[in-house]
């Protein structure tokens, strides 16, 4: 204990510092702004930053960068609740609550939330990153490729959980994402699938591409059907932030996302990804009147947004304990610490104390920060809503455009969002929901990749998975689930789980 | 190896000179450079090639008056980026960070070739040498490569090794490493360097065959054993691991080379100012001392010793990728 708070002190001198408080600063400005724009994400930006930071001291360019990244994270929730877009994977769970308050003028009570939310979970995982980050490595060790692969199973099961209309179509939804998933160049074999002879597919289709075509530019289809009636956000803006009767309902979300984004932050193998969606599904099988979810409730964005931002600081905890990145970003962070003249790996926490207390000091100093810097936006944020469609509009394809260009500087990519905006209209006008299909997409190509590692591994032995208890346990709760939902007795209340219309 | 060795670095190095002080009546004629350049690195930032590529654009801006940007054109292992700077302007203002992997290996593994490695390029300067290394768990009982290859004969298809990839450099040494010693064992790849290490970490995978680099920080800490590295002389980072050569296979060497091209017909003067930028750029301290930390060794060349390099890695690579019949689309 003493040396926790010895090592804090470290990590809060070296943070407080003037210039690491300004680059802390920066990095949450450039973060969040970056975030807002749809599209834009953090690699891009963080790697056509990186050249800036060789003038400075490897800490304060790190704090950056980090600030970066989690900047990017809270700014990515205002394009998901505001414009109905996910800048990324763990966003995706956001619109669905957090659009629709938006669309019922409590667009700025979303925000609050999500700011707060957000901020609770970043002190909460900042807390566990400096008190267990050595001793949590041990459970990225035990999970290896068999038991990546139920947590991803278990994370397709939860996915059904979300569709708001017929269970059929979600299930059929998410196959299609998990079908799209494969696409490109198979990682064991080289052989290409599904790309018809197209090299822009060889390497498969990016996620960003797909979501931006299916929620942003969809959604703008779907808005030109309409002649412009905006009357309840025009009218009424309401209350930009939450009141005590909202907080006192989003509490325990808050509490809930948080422990769960915690936990699968820490594994390296990308589990991260699963904390939003798995704390919205928790949300909508524990709540009162599951059908309020869909429709805009507090929970649903509470939850996530929470389970969010708690699994993005702890992903740092594989990074700076084990030299392991899970996500592109954090291989990105590796590349700028080695540029700095620091190998990543077991050794920086003992050979480089500043740097490793430094940041995690400084992760809750950048939390602090985003809600001082959010929170007085929220109100700006919320008056963009009444910008008229034909200027608002063009400004989001010409984002789109310019931030998934900046992606992989493939004009195909560009091409492509064009045709999912297609696909996707087509979608919801026959009724079909995009988020099941987006995170079958996901979850989709990772359940692949460790599906066949595990039976390589087991020389094509199926026994693996049950003959590992971590791994044993997860199908067997998935399976559980799944009987659940289809056992007849059942199926009348899981109808109204389900089902919304 | 047809690298130069230190002492021939430092003779070249004054080559260089003379060259650069040759070409400078040309340069007066027509400034250049007049813009920002483009370094097309044809791999995701972060990684080693985007590290050795950002260390030496860095510097290469400060000796040329205008920005080097780096710009990550990432696909099909590298061939977007490689074939991108093969088509563009022949102007000086883009070029490409080249590896082993879009020089010698992507080629001849291919089906559908997207450019010709040798006649759709000017090389301008090899930039780096990075050792590969093969690590075990510490648990794998197997204290050296000798014992680990009478492990992998006495227990034939038991086990596994890890890589970054299908068809990347590393993948190609374990290969090379099996036929060689005449044993088997069987490949696992992840997507890159980190959740490979990861598993063998964990012990999911015993072996891997990785960038030294990257494995560097294991080794230290023990939670990897380095049982050798696979270039002819032992690594200044590692002077206790033997190489794979001296280990039990003489013979063996695979390493990973970064070099500097432009497109095919650059005008020479340009080619010449590039090389001469590169050369300083490398004698540079920082940039030494850093390559040095990143366990890269810094090696300059002429275009036209960057050139025989490429052809002799063609020809070294050919067998090796017919044995282990790695076919990419």
């Amino acid at each position: 204990m003493t040396d926790l708070l010895a090592n804090l002190g470290l990590g809060f001198s070296v943070a407080l510092s003037l210039q690491n408080l300004g680059l802390c600063f920066l990095g949450c400005l450039v973060g969040t702004l970056i975030g807002v724009l749809p599209g834009v994400g953090p690699i891009a930006t963080i790697a056509m930053l990186l050249p800036i930071t060789f003038g400075l001291d490897p800490v304060g360019a790190l704090i950056m960068l980090a600030g970066i990244y989690y900047g990017a994270q809270y700014g990515g929730s205002t394009t998901a609740i505001l414009v109905n877009i996910p800048g990324e994977a763990t966003s995706v769970v956001t619109t669905l609550d957090g659009h629709q308050m938006a669309r019922q003028g409590r667009a700025g009570i979303a925000l609050g939330i999500a700011a707060m939310g957000s901020f609770f979970a970043g002190t909460v995982a900042t807390l566990l990153i400096a008190a267990l980050g050595a001793p949590l490595t041990g459970l990225a060790m035990v999970f290896g490729p068999a038991e990546y692969f139920a947590l991803m199973v278990m994370g397709l099961v939860f996915a059904v959980v979300l569709a708001r209309g017929s269970v059929l179509k979600a299930v059929a939804m998410i196959l299609v994402g998990v079908l799209l998933a494969s696409v490109g160049t198979d990682l064991e074999t080289g052989q290409e699938r599904m790309t018809f002879g197209l090299s822009f597919l060889s390497d498969g289709v990016d996620f960003s591409v797909l979501a931006m075509g299916l929620f942003g530019v969809a959604e703008i289809l779907r808005n030109l059907d309409q002649t412009e009636t905006r009357d309840v956000v025009r009218q009424q803006i309401g209350r930009l932030l939450p009141s005590r009767a909202d907080l006192k309902q989003a509490a325990p979300s808050v509490l809930r996302g948080t422990a769960i984004g915690s936990i699968l932050g820490i594994l390296p193998g990308n589990g991260a990804v699963l904390g939003p969606f798995a704390s919205y599904a928790i949300e909508k099988r524990i709540a009162r009147d599951p059908s309020r979810f869909g429709r805009g409730a507090i929970e649903g964005v509470a939850g996530p947004e929470s389970a969010n931002n708690a699994g993005s600081q702890t992903s740092f905890i594989p990074l700076l304990t084990l030299g392991i990145p899970p996500n592109a970003v954090m291989a990105l962070m590796v590349g700028a610490m080695t540029i700095h003249g620091i190998i990543p790996g077991p050794g920086v926490m003992t050979k480089n104390p500043n740097l490793f207390w430094g940041m995690i000091a400084s992760m809750w100093i950048g939390n602090l920060m985003l809600l001082i810097i959010n929170l007085p936006l929220v109100g700006l944020w919320v008056r963009l809503l009444k910008v008229p469609y034909r200027l608002m509009f063009p400004a989001i394809l010409m984002f789109c455009s310019i931030g998934i260009y900046s992606i992989n500087s493939l004009p195909t990519d560009v091409m492509l969002i064009a045709f999912f905006g297609l696909l996707g209209y087509g979608l919801i006008k026959l009724g079909f929901e995009p988020a099941p299909m987006l995170l079958g997409f996901v979850l989709g190509r990772l359940m692949e990749e460790y599906l066949r590692r595990s039976l390589t591994l087991s020389r094509g032995d199926p026994m693996v998975f049950f003959e590992r208890p971590v791994t044993a346990v997860l199908l067997v709760i998935s399976v559980v689930m799944l009987v659940a939902a289809l056992t007849p007795a059942l199926r009348k209340s899981r109808d109204e789980v389900f089902t919304e219309a | 190896m047809t690298l130069p060795t230190p002492a021939r670095r430092s003779l070249l190095l004054g080559l260089a000179a003379a060259t650069l002080a040759a070409s400078l009546p040309a340069s007066a004629q027509a400034p250049y450079p007049i813009r920002p350049i483009t370094l097309v690195v044809p791999f995701a930032a972060g990684g080693s090639t985007d590290v050795v590529g950002r260390l030496v654009a860095q510097k290469m801006s400060d000796v040329l008056g205008q920005q080097v940007v780096v710009e990550n054109v990432v696909g099909a292992g590298g061939n977007v980026g490689a074939a991108r700077v093969a088509k563009a302007e022949p102007d000086g203002y883009s070029i490409l960070m080249g590896t082993v992997a879009t020089h010698a290996l992507n080629p001849l593994m291919l089906k559908r070739k997207p450019y010709d490695p040798v006649t759709d390029f000017a090389p301008i300067s090899l930039l780096a040498v990075i050792p590969n290394v093969l690590v075990v768990n510490p648990k794998l009982p197997a204290n050296s490569v000798k014992e680990l290859i009478a492990l992998l004969k006495a227990s034939p298809e038991k086990y596994n090794y890890a890589s970054s990839g299908l068809g990347t450099p590393l993948h190609l040494s374990g290969e090379l490493f099996k036929s060689m010693a005449g044993v088997s064992m069987q490949h696992i790849p992840y997507r890159g360097s980190g959740p490979a290490l990861n598993d063998v970490v964990a012990g999911q995978v015993p072996i891997q065959f990785d960038n030294l680099p990257s494995a560097s920080e294991f080794i230290k800490a023990g939670s990897l054993r380095g049982l050798a590295v696979t270039t002819k002389e032992r690594a200044p980072s590692f002077p206790d691991i033997p190489t794979v050569a001296e280990a039990g296979l003489p013979g063996y060497e695979t390493y990973t080379w970064n070099a500097l091209f432009a497109p095919p017909r650059t005008p020479r003067p340009i080619i010449d100012a590039l090389n001469a930028a590169a050369i300083k750029a490398l004698a540079d301290p920082t940039v030494i001392e850093r390559m040095k930390a990143f366990s890269a060794t810094v090696v300059s060349s002429t275009p036209e010793q960057l050139a025989d390099h490429v052809k002799a890695e063609i020809v070294k690579w050919t067998p090796v990728v017919k044995e282990a019949g790695v076919q990419i689309e």
